[in-house]
């Protein structure tokens, strides 16, 4: 028996949101990427779902580019919270405010 | 059209010479990793970008000499799309590269980056001129992520000032924030449609989304996120005043034009190509409604928070948002019902971001100019400027006055042309709106003129110790196509015209 499409679309919903809640309380920066990871997921999700309910590949094959550029984006996070570590000793996104935010 | 007598692959050459630009700049840099070689990597980053901008400007010219609109190629299975569009905003983007890198040159003369620096610039511009390519939903995220990947580096490229890294963080932070949004938007598309390509999307629309207009619309809305960002447009706008306020100056020039200008390329050809207005707001997805909104408070937001800066390269970040919202009428003024008028308001809203970029460029060059001199960066610091410096003082005069839309220069046209096709379209009060708020912006453009030109130094003469000349090139280069694009004017808006007419048919 297949799952409905609703489930996957459930499933999908609830991770974009505790990625979304993540961001949106965590303080550490390394924290953050991890919610965007989740959300970014949470769209793979759905393409790989939509991919199977419209029965072809277009989903799979963007998912794939997904999780490539998921790597990439946090490859240069990584650098950029390294150069705030650097410069402000920390990596909580709330300490770097020698402009007003 | 040179299609006739060049192969089809040819169509793209502005965006491959652009990437076998950033090619050659990795060579030279794996060959001598240590190399501060200036006058070859800056040069082989010009001659590459001006290659670019040449062929570009061909292929536009080209494409708009017959009568009615030119070819559009379309390539790697309808995933890119060469017409009047993409080769326009292909001239916005890669001029305005030639003119950051020109000013980078002397700027960043001292850091120890240079091939990283100038190679980010190429692939980010690589990434844009793709944008406007893009005719699938895969293509734009692809593209749109190759133009602000590099762009978050490029802002936090100088890793020993706080505020350059401080900057980059929030640029970043927002920025992932805002394409997961993206992404996730462009997944309940694929769900409601079944499709990516954007003919397709609309093709799928055209029949009836049996049920899913519910994901169309959350996915509609996170896609106008997802654009927002790259426009810096409200909501997602604040990450603009920090990152352009902490990025060395010409990153800020380079952001504020380019990247606004390929963020908007996408918004115009997802919206108008994938989901036609008359289509989808009889499902409830009345997205020129949404526009509407977002423009007005855009327009509201960034004049009035610009109007009330004290550091003068933060006042142009904001004026910058108040622009994103002038040319987000271009969106917000169509009707569906007409492509008339649609196609008129488009081409108007693309020409104010042609001659945008060049003024609002120069003016971020100015400041790169005043860093490099490092006499301070208030208002305060830039009085009597002009007596020392002339040539740029006059030259930062004409952006200034330029983008306030005052009568003699380029952006007076410009905005006349869009408050026009805005009222001829129906929205009065968008033009309304947009014709209060530019002149309230002369208020805070006319106070740098001020300084610069008729208030004395603080403390005796403000000291200006060098005229670098890669910066003062970019900026009378800069002040040069400001001037000029008023007689050219009406050739650019009949070009515009023509590109947004291929767009709706």
């Amino acid at each position: 028996m297949t799952v409905p499409i609703e489930y996957y679309v459930l499933l999908s919903a609830g991770m974009f949101c505790i990625g979304l809640f993540g961001i949106l309380t965590r303080r550490n920066a390394l924290m953050f990427l991890m919610s965007v990871e989740l959300m970014l997921n949470a769209a793979n999700i759905n393409l790989i779902a939509f991919a199977l309910l419209h029965g072809n590949l277009t989903g799979q094959t963007f998912a794939l580019f997904v999780i490539a550029l998921a790597a990439a984006e946090v490859a240069i996070g990584i650098g950029i919270i390294l150069g705030l570590n650097r410069n402000f000793g920390d990596v909580d996104v709330t300490e770097a405010t020698t402009m007003r935010w | 059209m040179p299609a006739e007598q060049l192969p089809e692959w040819t169509a793209l050459a502005p965006a491959y010479i652009l990437a076998a630009t950033a090619m050659v700049l990795f060579v030279i840099d794996s060959i001598d990793p240590d190399s501060d070689n200036r006058n070859l990597l800056a040069g082989t980053a010009i001659v590459g970008t001006l290659a670019s901008v040449g062929v570009a400007t061909w292929f536009l010219l080209a494409w708009g000499s017959g009568t009615g609109p030119g070819p559009t190629i379309t390539l790697f299975g309808e995933a890119v799309v060469v017409d009047g569009t993409s080769l326009f905003f292909t001239v916005i983007v890669t001029t305005v590269t030639a003119l950051v890198l020109l000013a980078s040159y002397d700027y960043l003369a001292d850091d120890p980056h240079q091939a990283e620096y100038y190679s980010l610039i190429i692939l980010a511009a690589t990434g844009m001129v793709l944008m406007a390519s893009s005719n699938s939903l895969a293509t734009v995220f692809v593209s749109l992520e190759l133009a602000s990947l590099p762009s978050y580096a490029l802002v936090s490229i100088l890793k020993r000032n706080r505020g350059s890294s401080e900057a980059g963080l929030k640029y970043f932070l927002i920025g992932a924030l805002s394409s997961a949004i993206f992404v996730y938007g462009i997944s309940l598309v694929y769900g409601a449609t079944g499709s990516l390509i954007l003919s397709d999307v609309a093709a799928a629309l055209d029949e009836g989304a049996d049920g899913f207009e519910g994901l169309l619309g959350v996915g509609v809305v996170m896609l106008i996120g997802g654009f927002a960002f790259k426009t810096a447009s409200v909501p997602f706008h604040f990450w603009a005043p920090e990152a352009y306020e902490g990025a060395p100056a010409p990153v800020s020039a380079f952001l504020s034009s380019a990247s606004k200008a390929a963020g908007f390329v996408i918004a115009f050809r997802v919206f108008v190509e994938a989901f036609p207005l008359d289509v989808v707001a009889a499902m409830g997805v009345d997205w020129a409604l949404m526009f509407q909104v977002l423009a007005v408070v855009t327009m509201i937001v960034g004049n009035f928070a610009a109007a009330v800066q004290s550091n003068v390269k933060r006042m142009l970040a904001y004026s910058s948002i108040g622009h994103a919202g002038y040319a987000l009428i271009g969106l917000a003024a169509i009707t569906g019902g007409n492509p008339g008028h649609d196609a008129t308001v488009l081409g108007a809203s693309m020409m104010h971001l042609l001659v945008y970029g060049f003024m609002n460029t120069g003016a971020f060059l100015f400041i790169a100019l005043v860093e490099h001199w490092d006499v301070g960066r208030t208002f305060d610091d830039y009085r009597g400027l002009a007596r020392t410096a002339p040539f740029a003082s006059l030259a930062m005069a004409v952006f200034m006055f330029s983008l306030a839309g005052l009568p003699p220069f380029s952006g007076f046209a410009s905005k006349y042309v869009l408050f026009l096709a805005a009222i001829g379209a129906g929205y009065w009060w968008l033009a309304a709106v947009g014709a209060v708020t530019s002149a309230l912006s002369l208020y805070y453009y006319s106070r740098v003129v001020k300084a610069l030109w008729l208030d004395d130094p603080i403390d005796g003469t403000p000291r200006v110790d060098s005229y670098p000349r890669g910066i003062y090139v970019a900026i009378i280069a800069a002040a040069a196509l400001t001037v000029l694009a008023l007689p050219a004017f009406g050739v650019g808006f009949d070009l515009a015209e023509t590109a947004a007419t291929a767009l709706f048919e």
